[in-house]
């Protein structure tokens, strides 16, 4: 082994780098920016999830466990009607509530046994887990006292007491994977048309930028739609992942969220020059929307700013739409569905329209 | 379908990247039917003004008229095959695919067959084109230019890379599509394709020096080989 050789192949790779700005850029800033991002999330001072308190106690009890579930630093509780806390149970505004029935400091002297309600959203497993222990932590401190036994009657909204984590991902990841891979195969795609010269090619004959943008749109969402049966069968037919909603909308969020990634993989195609500048796309457009989206954390926790920079992101709405469907069984009919849906539907308008408009720029 | 005097007019055009003029004030006449030759050195903007009549270049200025219409007009690029200085082809498709595909989006219904007997690649058509030789992609490339049968066919240093005798067998080719009516632009910096072409167009820094038939430069130029033509008429437009 020659180590001048060794050297030469060193030297060669470093000097191609200092001439490539953009990808010294990401080597160096893209691991500030996630972690940055990741740091703030975690850590920025996030709100913890909202709890309600309906306390119809005619006792002592009540009052003290509402008190010990305000000074709770895992949730957010608040003391509300039935009405109210039921309202916003649906709405989604509250993780969950917890009722304290007019009987319950006379129970648990005559029974030794607290039986709070605890009535959860159950959509997202997480939130629920943590109002779960939150009660269960301010009871201890009570039980301990008066020498009781607790257990709660849990009831969810949406899911139950088998809905677990991966029912909670599956969801998302379903939209997800197809919109993550439909953007990589199509992005590469394209800058092989322009690498190997054939978009000159199809820039010189009569086709329109319209058809061009339209003719690709359609060949990968065929491909896209395969691989979203592939997705949707496995994760029903064999991971098992909870369902409540109808088919047919799950297919039709995902080919609009394949039309976007096609459409985006197009129009970003055009910033890049080679395979390798395309592939560096994903840590800058597609980890910030994971972390930001709602797939992993839940947007009602992330900090002020970022809740708002969530809330700017189309993955957020698909991400959300696609819960809405198979964790709640949302049907077209439903508001926040219809936002959903009317959010990507608009991104994937703004994103053919920007792929339209640039396909010729990079020619000349 | 008025028969334009000229297939391609090109006035005082034009094309600035940045501080380069690539193009300088460019005038060109193409007529029917005949094969005209773009000779220059590399970097002289034959690329630049080949691409500026089929509207993948907007000049800064001047006018381009192609087959009778101001470029860019899609309606026209439907009757100009386009061949690139590299083999533009799919390579995971064959090469009958590869022309059928060309032949679709040119709006053409047949003729696949055609051109791959007139590239005689017929009995390739199976193949895909990334276990095709150099040569042959060359040829499927120019099947694909010219299998919606062009009005104007404009090939970008077709012959750069070939072999001599797939160099002889394009040119026979050139020449007989002109001769069925065809008007052709070959861009070359080889100087003994020149004798070829019906007319020639001497193009350095931008801007035709000088044309007319190989005997009608060297006349001009007062010189009795090509290359001293073009060398003598450079230096002249340098001055």
């Amino acid at each position: 082994m020659s180590g001048r050789r060794v050297a030469a192949i060193t030297r060669r790779l470093l000097q191609q780098f200092r001439r490539d700005r953009r990808t010294l850029a990401l080597l160096f800033g893209a691991p500030l920016v996630i972690l940055g991002l990741l740091g703030y999330l975690l850590r920025g001072g996030g709100s913890v999830p909202a709890m309600g308190v309906v306390n119809l106690d005619d006792g002592p009890l009540g009052a003290a466990i509402a008190s010990q579930l305000a000074q709770s630093n895992t949730v957010s509780a608040s003391t509300m009607s039935r009405s109210a806390a039921q309202s916003k149970l649906r709405s989604g505004e509250l993780a969950g509530y917890v009722l304290l029935p007019s009987d319950f400091s006379s129970r648990a002297q005559q029974f030794r046994v607290i039986s709070p309600e605890i009535h959860l959203e159950g959509s997202q497993p997480g939130l629920s887990q943590t109002m779960v222990q939150a009660v269960s932590e301010s009871f201890a401190a009570l039980a301990g006292q008066v020498g009781v036994r607790f257990a709660p009657q849990v009831t969810f909204l949406y899911g139950g007491p088998s809905f677990d984590t991966l029912d909670y991902f599956g969801a998302a990841f379903i939209g997800f994977v197809v919109f993550f891979l439909v953007f990589v195969v199509t992005i590469v795609a394209f800058l092989r048309e322009r690498g190997q010269g054939t978009l000159e090619r199809l820039m010189a004959s009569p086709l329109r930028r319209g058809e061009i943008v339209l003719g690709y749109m359609l060949g990968f969402t065929v491909l896209a739609l395969v691989q979203a049966v592939e997705v949707l069968a496995f994760c029903l037919l064999i991971l098992h992942v909870h369902n409540a909603g109808n088919v047919g909308l799950i297919f039709l969020l995902e080919a609009l969220m394949a039309i976007a990634a096609v459409n985006l993989g197009i129009f970003l195609s055009m910033f890049a020059r080679t395979e390798f500048q395309a592939v560096q796309f994903i840590p800058l457009v597609i980890v910030p929307q994971v972390l930001l989206s709602g797939i992993i954390f839940p947007i009602s926790t992330e900090p002020g700013p970022l809740m708002v920079l969530s809330r700017v992101l189309p993955l957020t709405y698909a991400v959300e739409g696609m819960r809405n469907i198979m964790i709640k069984g949302a049907d077209i009919s439903w508001s926040s569905l219809q936002l959903d849906l009317g959010v990507v539907l608009g991104f994937c308008f703004l994103v053919i329209l920007a792929s339209a408009a640039t396909l010729r720029r990079r020619i000349g | 379908m008025a028969v334009e005097a000229y297939a391609v007019e090109v006035d005082g055009v034009v094309k600035r990247f940045g501080s380069l003029r690539a193009l300088d004030g460019a005038t060109l006449r193409i007529r029917r039917g005949e094969v005209y030759g773009l000779l220059g050195p590399n970097g002289a903007g034959k690329t630049t003004l080949i691409r500026a009549l089929i509207g993948l270049v907007v000049p800064d200025g001047g006018t381009v008229t192609v087959l009778g219409r101001r470029a860019p007009n899609l309606d026209v690029l439907g009757r100009v095959g386009y061949m690139t200085q590299q083999a533009a082809l799919y390579p995971d498709l064959s090469a009958e695919e590869n022309v059928a595909f060309f032949a679709a989006i040119n709006g053409a219904h047949d003729g696949v067959r055609e051109a791959l007997e007139f590239v005689e690649l017929w009995d390739r058509r199976g193949s895909v084109v990334s276990s095709l030789s150099g040569g042959m992609r060359t040829r499927c490339s120019l099947a694909c230019a010219l299998v919606h049968k062009p009005d104007l066919l404009l090939l970008d240093e077709p012959t750069v890379g070939v072999d001599p005798l797939l160099r002889v067998q394009l040119w026979h080719r050139f020449q007989r599509m002109a001769h069925d009516g065809t008007s052709i632009l070959v861009s070359s910096h080889v100087m003994d394709e020149a004798e070829r072409c019906d007319r020639l167009g001497l193009i350095r820094f931008g801007r035709l020096l000088a044309e007319g038939t190989v005997s009608e430069l060297k006349a001009t130029a007062g010189v009795d080989r090509l290359e001293d033509a073009f060398l003598k008429l450079s230096e002249a437009a340098g001055k």
